[in-house]
């Protein structure tokens, strides 16, 4: 890895990924190899199966390769233990998942804050950072607000303010737009695409959004555990 | 960090109210039962106590060392002024009595009997025994008559006599071996629960048995009566080494009874092992209600693994949820514990009659309530719970978020 660039956020090298299934191996990824710069607005895409789902758990250590290596900001997961991936995971990935990525019995304030709890922000800061990254998200004056008093967009505008309120390098989302219309789908994506502008921050879509795949700057469809295609914009 | 946690914890266990509400009546009942069973058997050894100590026995007896061995008329208590002089200036002693002990024979027209003729000083002995209260017929030596004679109703059955009766009742005198054999009346007849008072004994004034024993001003048995009676479990005072002295022995009741110490100390190991039961039905129960809580939440604990949460955290949160479980368990047992051993305290469990280790029951036996059963059960509820957490805590601890998210990423 010697020749990484600066600007590569993520590289993985043979990535594979065997399941067993009922005792049968099932190849979810075949030798991947991939490298993600950083302020890229990546859309994976590939029929259900394809690995897409798999791929995203691996490079964001949230489960571990069969073979080959991940290397995520310039380190690589495998070697870390559990507490630090965990934490690497709190200070360099932003989570937006499809649907009941809030905790609903939290307020979105406390939602948005818990990653800087964790990662033991003091509450000034913490408050006015939240208050400043909900009106980022258009939600200004929610933050009293349970998600369940929220609309589906705008618990996924929580999710993505969540996401982003430690200032991460990575945003990873799961199919961010698939529960919501298209109308506020295509909000959100804008608002997503905005922040990538003015941030810098790099966005990984795994997608069957054809507004989602319209909007990102690479696309990369998988197909049976390979990259089928790598196209960039 | 831990607050959010315990926040989180706290909020967690009232989504699903009604789950969580039968968990903690079920946790809540196991303390209830504990609290109560302490109680009743707190109220059943003070019954037991006290009626083995208020009815004949006292709280301590003074006798001289070998009279309880043999029953020898001879063996009268040493120094008796000097003792009694020294105990009507103890502060701790309310009251004592006196008595002259034998064995003998009543006889009446129809019948004849074995007994255990007790000399008493009525004025004092009304303060140590409850033979008094326990009078069904006639009275308890109200007359100044030395011929009056007191006996159970067993007894007077026995002998076919009734109220104003004659009957003899003759003793071995003391020095000589000599039958001495006085005539008496029956001037009252007493009921107690025990058998053996009621067929075994007879009661006549303290001087006409001193003068049929030839014993002169002598005595048998002081019995004592404390201020309070866990004067009598206290084995520091120096009172006891103060009345041992001159060939006399003074021993508390847990002495004078202890069968019926043992059976109490065993009651404690019985109260431990239905503890250890309870809590054991309790930690299953927990661990049930939080493996449910857990599974039902596995995305979101496995967002909280995403997002940075460390294993040991995510142990927390179930520890934590365990606690907030136990609290509120502690607080529905501890009142459905109050209520309980209240309700049953003000009516009473009738075991009158009874008898156990010799002690015939007198009255109900009401449940005692302490303050350290509101304490000490509920921090044993507590931890118990803390440990039954610690398994499905574990298991939160070590899974993978992928795992846990597998309907997503």
């Amino acid at each position: 890895m010697e020749q990484m660039q600066k600007t590569d956020v993520i590289v993985t090298a043979g990535v594979t990924k065997v399941y067993e299934a009922d005792g049968v191996p099932v190849n979810a990824l075949n030798g991947i190899d991939l490298t993600i710069r950083s302020g890229e607005f990546t859309a994976l895409v590939g029929p259900s199966g394809s690995g897409k789902t798999t791929f995203l758990n691996i490079i964001s250590g949230l489960d571990g390769p069969t073979e080959g290596s991940v290397w995520l900001a310039g380190k690589v997961l495998s070697e870390m233990s559990g507490n630090e991936l965990s934490d690497f995971r709190r200070d360099n990935i932003g989570f937006v998942f499809q649907a009941y990525n809030l905790i609903p019995v939290l307020t979105v304030e406390e939602n948005v804050e818990y990653i800087m709890l964790l990662a033991g922000v003091p509450k000034a800061e913490r408050h006015d950072r939240v208050i400043a990254m909900l009106e980022a998200v258009g939600l200004a004056g929610v933050a009293d607000r349970t998600p369940t008093q929220l609309s589906g967009g705008q618990q996924q505008r929580v999710a993505i303010a969540r996401a982003m309120v430690s200032e991460p390098q990575i945003i990873l989302a799961d199919e961010p737009t698939a529960n919501l219309d298209s109308k506020t789908g295509a909000d959100l994506l804008e608002m997503m695409r905005h922040l990538n502008t003015e941030t810098g921050m790099t966005f990984i879509f795994s997608t069957h959004d054809p507004m989602v795949m319209e909007g990102a700057t690479r696309l990369i469809t998988l197909r049976d555990g390979r990259i089928d295609t790598d196209e960039t914009k | 960090m831990s607050w959010i946690l315990i926040k989180l914890a706290w909020r967690n266990i009232f989504r699903n109210k009604r789950r969580t509400l039968i968990a903690s009546i079920a946790i809540g009942i196991g303390l209830a039962a504990l609290i109560f069973v302490d109680a009743l058997m707190i109220g059943m050894a003070e019954n037991m106590v006290r009626t083995a100590t208020a009815s004949f026995l006292g709280d301590a007896q003074i006798h001289q060392v070998g009279f309880r061995d043999v029953q020898e008329v001879s063996l009268t208590i040493q120094a008796l002024d000097e003792v009694t002089t020294g105990l009507a200036q103890e502060e701790i002693v309310e009251h004592f009595t006196q008595r002259v002990l034998t064995s003998g024979m009543i006889t009446s027209p129809a019948n004849v009997s074995a007994i255990v003729l007790v000399g008493v000083h009525p004025p004092t002995e009304k303060f140590l025994s409850q033979i008094d209260d326990a009078i069904t017929e006639g009275v308890y030596f109200e007359d100044e008559s030395s011929r009056d004679i007191v006996i159970g109703a067993k007894l007077a059955e026995t002998l076919e006599i009734g109220l104003g009766d004659r009957v003899v009742v003759t003793v071995a005198q003391a020095e000589s071996g000599d039958l001495s054999q006085e005539m008496f009346r029956i001037s009252g007849i007493y009921q107690f629960a025990g058998e053996e008072m009621n067929s075994g004994m007879a009661f006549v004034r303290i001087e006409k048995a001193r003068e049929m024993l030839a014993i002169g001003n002598a005595a048998h048995e002081i019995v004592i009566k404390f201020t309070s009676l866990a004067y009598a479990q206290d084995p520091t005072l120096p009172f006891w080494e103060t009345y041992s002295e001159h060939g006399n022995e003074v021993l508390s009741w847990t002495e004078l009874m202890s069968q019926l110490t043992a059976i109490l100390e065993m009651t404690q190991y019985s109260k431990y092992i239905m503890g250890a039961i309870l809590f054991g039905v309790v930690v299953f129960g927990i661990i049930n209600t939080l493996f449910m809580s857990l599974y039902e939440r596995m995305f979101e604990f496995g967002v909280l693994r995403a997002v940075g949460t460390r294993p040991f955290g995510m142990a927390r949160v179930i520890l934590f949820e365990a606690g907030a479980l136990a609290i509120v368990s502690i607080g529905l047992g501890a009142i459905l514990g109050f209520v309980l051993t209240a309700v049953f305290a003000h009516v009473g469990i009738d075991y009158t009659g009874i008898e156990m280790t010799g002690v015939t029951m007198q009255e109900a036996i009401r449940p005692i309530m302490k303050v350290e059963q509101f304490f000490i059960y509920p921090v044993w509820l507590f931890i118990f719970t803390i440990i039954a957490g610690l398994y499905p805590a574990r298991y939160a601890a070590k899974m993978s978020p992928a795992a846990a998210m597998r309907r997503s990423f």
